[in-house]
């Protein structure tokens, strides 16, 4: 009994000594004298606690509505953390309704002279803005706020759009501690769960019973000797069941960026709560898009999507005209892309539905993503293509994970040639069939087919971009060099130099590349093909340039490629979390032959490399043969992959190492005697 | 009134106007990317609190790099409005083919970026250009009762881009209203000027484009442009009748910062609790200013006169948030707690040095700070900042003409400059090459004046901030690893200290027996301004600055020095740069010893190239190597 009592005793004290309290306004002495967060020394804040609930309540005249109730403990370390302590909250309106937020409760908690001092955020210092038609945003800053404070607040925003559930974030740009979420739908809604990023979240799931009440008015009209008439109250109720989930958290690190990386919001933990249909008691079952396969469908259904394939006529006239020498398919196709290229001019509005619709657009010469693709695909389709929508989400919008139609952002299209897709965009100047801009490259998107089936498609580039650079320099006795360059930039790279170049005036140009290459002077400049899409671009002039070489003492040290060697690894961090992503596969050719200066031999040229990345996903080719007084130069990085997984950094790091240290190794010549 | 509006015609610009292409002046299409038609702004004063301007823009874009004018945005708020406002568009020919209404303009908040919340706002418009050139033509008229900003004109109004016509006019009803302009930069301009009771005029045609040059002087330094004035002014709802500064002063006082500073007693009592014993105004001032730095932050609300007036300092000491004026004015109060004055300061802040315009006072600038008097000089503050020294400004208001708010009406004063050596860099290093080319080493860095303000918020980051700041700050040392961090910072004597420790492998390259690296691993500077052709505007250096740098590098033991770069010492208007080259045999060890001087000031244009080639010698003797070679066994 003894025993057992001193028992009960320890696990109270241990018990005590962990508590937190986490409920509103119980923020210890501990939580404020907290000077750095130990499992991330670098945090400068943190999120003690955290609980979101989401719950449904019921309305007699409007029906269900979904409350959000909020609770956050922000710990702040430093000033670096201040940033945190500014909240904001949009709210959707839309089809007449609108989101409200209410019940704000916030206060600032700070330790002076060992006393808790609290400080309450005002009414009049929480702002409410107008972003846009869709969105207003509630802000507030929190009062008297410290290195050290501790900031609590709550709210509560309510939704009359009581099928849809906006994606939960578990995890934040700073550490969060612990944190709870619950999430309790009645029966009637049914929600399907996705899961976002790498940290693992499994819910607890429980039930709970729930009653709603009805009163009904009735009016009798009487009989008899009684006239009139009588109205009665009738109360009635009926039970149904809450789904809960309960997802408990502790320690989510934060969710750090690095270089190379798609879209960082690609990778941070949320949870997305999908609808899939609504069933009321005696009412039938209205279902809502729940795979991409319906999603893409009901997406496909919509006046501004597939409507604007159907029409026809507005073109009608133009496109005769246009294929009347056009016999095969891939004339044709090449002829109505051009065409729309030229014609449509985009006016930078993204979006998978059409803005002002296919025809205005097409009256105007201008138009949105969907109002140009969508007027491609009908002109394919009207000449006898196989042509169809293919919707995709931009590097911005995010890999699209769960299936809803916001997953989607953008449109563009793909026409069957000998059994093959190929995929289109009209909305850029420089984009070609099969290569589009590269934004829109982003994994995979959705082949619609006119009966509204719909199957995924990768939308990653294998083809390799190359570009490749011829130089014939001489080298002159005091380490200047002349010359002449010519390079070739192809698909990619000649799609990137147009989009950059193609509105830049030659003498800007030429300007910022001299600027851009250490004080290179340019003479007869020419280039080709600028304009001329399908062909690699291909720039050639003489040059001069300065001091290219170390001419020290009686020798003459130099780099073999010039200015053109790679001298900088852009893979610094010592490890990385998330894939690497270089766009599209890509290679880089130097095909160098320097001749020295008279009275000079060659005493020594870095030795052959070769090198490459696993699974053949990038080789390093160098090379160097001297003769008489020249010296030959290859060259060759090749990266066969658009995307790396973090895996494979080590290998890409160590790779580029090499490179940058095989480049910057010198050449030695000496002055014969 | 109201009747007249509704009888003009929706549009009236044009009908006599050709907008076709063909009919610009060749000399106006050389080195352009659009062509201003016509930009014409009319302004009627009507009363001091009452100003209605229409403006008529018509520029044909060229290019691409001109379609900022696709871009239509006025922004308004509560004492403005917008009227008649309406875009046309017309192709080469000069025929119209798009028209924009109003209704057409998407209503935006005028965020700015940085503030919590704004009640600007602003109507926008984006057309898209279907071929090139094409015309676009903006006309709207602005009702506003703010005569305080009187909308200054531009007759240029961007680089690259000419101009046919600039028309400016401005009615009133009486010379009592007439308002005073001030000219900038006018002689090279064909200009025809009337000036008499009811209007003043100013037309000027066949302006041609100028260029961005780096190192230049600012675009409104060099740019043709008026100022205007109203000495009877209203702003929000105030009431001002300025002649000079020091009415300027003088009503800001009276009516945006009368009774800002009151405080609770509670308040009173603590600060003064802060300066128990302490008598010298500057000290108790230093006091004050760490008070505020560790107990506010910058939150900025801009709502109606906000944009002026400060918070009080009440509701400052309550939230311990507030923007530039209502933090300056909450140190104010603070210190007038504690018998120390201080004045409310206004300037333009920015990297650019921007004087307000002496003799022409009216409202100017876009922060405030606070001016501490002490033995006969200024000690200044910016109250924003949870770091900057006592006394010390750094570059964002450094070296500038400030409207000084005493109780004596305001002053304009030059606030604290950093000259050339008091701008400094002392690097001091230590290192060693290894035979396998890595280098160690450790080296301590102490920076004064503007290179300290460059500086010494790196120690308020975080850890992989830090990090990353040093990969890119020595970006000319591959595969950097930084061992160890120390920061010492001495804010009474603004001395900021880094001592950092690195090591990165294969920092020297190898050629068969030999290995060369550069000597200069900590301080390499390679900036070369850019090349230009033909070189139009003077050479501007803002700021000076002297670095000196002394290593020394151990070299590795199975290697023996085989070359040095020559000593070298170059010496001009600019500045100096020398360095020089030791190696002690005995120990294996180089001497390298740098000093780069730079001196702020103001060339011709001549002189650009000569500067160019200076740097390129720097560069070039920056980048030098040593040679060492294996010693055979």
């Amino acid at each position: 009994m003894i025993k057992k009592s001193c028992y009960v005793l320890i696990l109270l004290f241990i018990y005590n000594v962990n508590a937190q309290d986490y409920k509103f306004g119980k923020v210890s002495k501990e939580e404020l004298k907290e000077k750095i967060y130990t499992k991330d020394s670098s945090a400068s804040a943190s999120v003690l606690y955290r609980d979101v609930d989401v719950s449904y309540r019921y309305i007699q005249s409007s029906g269900f509505e979904v409350i959000k109730e909020v609770f956050e403990r922000v710990k702040i370390y430093n000033k670096e953390g201040f940033d945190y302590a500014t909240i904001s909250e949009k709210l959707y309106q839309g089809n007449g309704d609108s989101e409200s937020f209410s019940s704000l409760k916030a206060y600032t908690y700070n330790l002076e002279e060992g006393e808790i001092i609290k400080t309450k955020l005002k009414n009049s210092d929480i702002f409410k803005e107008e972003l846009s038609k869709y969105y207003d945003e509630e802000k507030f800053t929190m009062p008297n706020l410290k290195e050290g404070s501790v900031i609590e607040y709550q709210y509560k925003v309510t939704s009359p759009f009581s099928y849809s559930i906006d994606e939960i974030e578990m995890q934040y740009d700073i550490p969060i501690k612990k944190q709870k979420v619950k999430v309790s739908i009645p029966e009637y809604y049914s929600f399907k769960t996705n899961m976002k990023g790498y940290l693992s979240m499994i819910p607890k799931k429980t039930t709970k019973s729930g009653k709603i009440n009805f009163s009904t008015k009735n009016r009798s009209s009487g009989s008899g000797l009684r006239s009139g008439s009588q109205t009665t109250f009738s109360n009635s109720s009926i039970d149904y069941i809450t789904n809960i989930h309960t997802y408990d958290m502790q320690d989510m690190p934060a969710l750090k960026d690095e270089p190379y990386t798609n879209n960082i919001d690609n990778y941070r933990a949320s949870i997305n709560y999908e609808i899939q249909f609504v069933k009321f008691p005696n009412n039938p079952t209205k279902s809502y898009a729940t795979t991409w396969e319906s999603v893409a469908k009901t997406i496909y259904e919509s006046t501004n999507f597939g409507n604007q394939i159907g029409y026809r006529k507005y073109f009608k006239k133009d496109l005769e005209q246009l294929l009347l020498d056009k016999n095969t398919d891939e004339e044709k196709i090449t002829a109505i892309f051009s065409f729309v290229q030229d014609r449509m001019n985009f006016n930078s509005y993204i979006g998978k539905y059409t803005d002002e619709g296919v025809k205005e657009a097409y009256k105007k010469q201008s138009g949105s993503v969907a109002d140009i693709n969508l007027m491609l695909i009908a002109m394919l389709k009207e000449a006898g293509l196989k042509a169809n929508p293919v919707l995709v989400s931009t590097r911005d919008n995010g890999v699209p994970l769960f299936p809803t139609r916001e997953g989607y952002n953008y449109v563009i299209a793909s026409v069957e040639l000998n059994g093959q897709n190929i995929l289109m965009d009209a909305c850029n100047k420089y984009t070609e069939p099969n290569l589009l801009p590269t934004s829109a490259l982003n994994w995979s998107g959705r082949i619609i087919k006119e009966d509204g089936s719909s199957e995924s498609i990768p939308i990653v580039p294998e083809k390799l971009s190359k570009k490749e650079t011829f130089l014939n320099v001489n080298l002159l006795e005091n380490g200047d060099i002349s010359g002449k360059q010519r390079e070739r930039y192809m698909f990619y790279n000649a799609y990137l130099f147009r989009n950059k170049n193609n509105s830049v005036s030659e003498d800007d140009y030429l300007d910022k590349k001299e600027n851009n290459n250490g004080g290179l002077e340019i003479s007869n400049y020419n280039v080709k093909n600028k304009k001329v899409l399908g062909k690699p671009i291909v720039e050639s002039f003489d040059f001069e340039l300065e001091s290219q070489a170390d001419v020290i003492g009686d020798k003459i040290y130099m780099s073999p490629l010039l200015f053109h060697a790679e001298d900088e690894n852009p893979f610094k961090l010592e490890k990385r979390n998330y894939p690497v992503d270089f766009v599209f596969p890509r290679s880089n050719r130097y095909v160098i032959n320097i001749t020295i200066p008279e009275g000079y031999k060659i005493s020594y040229i870095p030795g052959t490399m070769n090198i490459a990345l696993p699974d053949k996903m990038g080789r390093f080719t160098y090379q160097l043969v001297a003769k008489n007084n020249q010296i030959h130069v290859l060259s060759d990085v090749k990266i066969n992959r658009a995307i790396f997984p973090a895996t494979d950094y080590f290998a890409l790091k160590e790779f580029y190492k090499n490179i940058v240290e095989k480049q910057t190794e010198q050449i030695v010549l000496s002055k014969i005697k | 009134m109201r009747l007249l509006y509704l009888l003009i015609p929706f549009f009236s610009i044009s009908q006599d106007l050709d907008f076709s292409i063909k009919s610009i002046d060749e000399k106006l299409l050389n080195d352009t990317n659009a062509v201003v038609r016509l930009d014409e702004m009319k302004i009627n004063i009507l009363a001091s609190d009452r100003l209605a301007y229409t403006i008529c823009k018509v520029v044909t874009v060229l290019n691409k790099k001109a379609d900022e004018n696709s871009i239509t945005s006025v922004s308004y708020d509560k004492e403005t409005k917008i009227r008649d406002l309406g875009v046309f568009v017309y192709n080469a020919e000069g025929g119209e083919i798009e028209k924009i209404k109003k209704k057409e303009f998407k209503d935006y908040s005028a965020a700015d970026g940085f503030s919590l919340y704004t009640d600007n706002r602003m109507l926008y418009h984006k057309y898209t250009p279907i071929t090139y050139p094409y015309t676009i033509a903006v006309k709207y008229t602005i009702e506003t009762t703010d005569t305080a900003f009187f909308p200054p004109w531009y007759f240029i109004p961007n680089y690259l881009t000419s101009i046919e016509k600039s028309y400016l006019e401005i009615r009133y009803q009486d010379l009592d209203l007439k308002p005073d302009v001030k000219e900038f930069n006018l002689d090279n301009l064909l200009l025809e000027k009337s000036d008499d009771a009811n209007s003043i005029i100013y037309k000027a045609k066949n302006i041609l484009p100028i260029r961005f040059e780096t190192l230049g002087p600012s675009f409104r330094d060099i740019v043709p442009r008026l100022a205007f004035r109203m000495k009877k002014f209203n702003l929000k709802g105030e009431e001002a009748h300025v002649e000079d500064w020091r009415d300027m002063g003088f009503w800001m006082n009276e009516a945006l910062l009368k009774n800002r500073e009151i405080l609770e007693p509670e308040t009173i009592k603590q600060v003064k609790e802060l300066v128990v014993g302490v008598d010298d105004n500057l000290e108790k001032a230093r006091i004050v200013y760490k008070y505020v730095q560790e107990n506010t932050r910058y939150i900025s609300v801009q709502i109606g006169i906000g944009g002026w007036k400060p918070i009080s300092a009440i509701e400052v000491d309550k939230v311990k948030y507030g923007d530039c004026k209502g933090l300056s004015n909450y140190t104010y109060a603070l210190l007038k707690a504690v018998d120390v004055p201080s004045y409310y300061t206004i300037i333009s802040a920015g990297k650019r040095k921007v004087d307000l315009d002496k003799d022409f006072s009216r409202l100017q600038g876009n922060h405030a700070i606070l001016a501490i008097p002490y033995k006969d000089d200024y000690y200044w503050i910016d109250c924003t900042s949870q770091i900057h020294p006592f006394g010390f400004l750094g570059d964002f208001t450094d070296d500038r003409l400030a409207l000084v708010v005493t109780p004596e009406g305001g002053k304009l004063v030059k606030t604290v400059a950093y000259l050339n050596e008091e701008n400094y860099q002392k690097t001091s290093a230590k290192y060693s090459i290894e035979e396998n080319g890595s280098i160690y080493g450790e080296v301590k860095m102490q920076t004064g004046g503007i290179q300290y303000d460059n500086r010494f918020s790196i120690e308020t980051k975080s850890k992989e901030d830090i990090t990353t700041y040093y990969k890119d700050y020595w970006d000319n040392i591959n595969n950097l690893q930084i061992e160890n961090i120390e920061f010492s910072n001495d804010t009474q004597e603004v001395m900021f200290e880094e001592n950092i420790s690195i090591k990165a492998t294969d920092y020297a390259s190898k050629s068969g027996n030999r290995m060369l690296f550069e000597i200069n691993a900590f301080n390499n500077n390679s900036f070369v301004p850019d090349r230009y052709r033909n070189r139009k505007m003077p050479l501007e250096i803002q700021r000076g600055y002297l670095d000196k740098d002394e290593f020394k590098v151990q070299l590795p033991k199975d290697y023996k020095l085989e070359a040095l770069p020559q000593t070298i010492k170059i010496e001009n208007e600019f500045g100096q740069y020398s360095a020089s080259y030791e190696h002690d045999a005995s120990t294996n060890i180089i001497f390298y010893s740098r000093e780069l001087f730079i001196k702020s000031g103001r060339y011709s244009k001549e002189k650009y190239s000569n500067y160019r080639s200076f740097r390129k010698s720097i560069a070039k003797n920056d980048n030098a190597k040593v040679v060492l070679i294996e010693e055979s066994k």
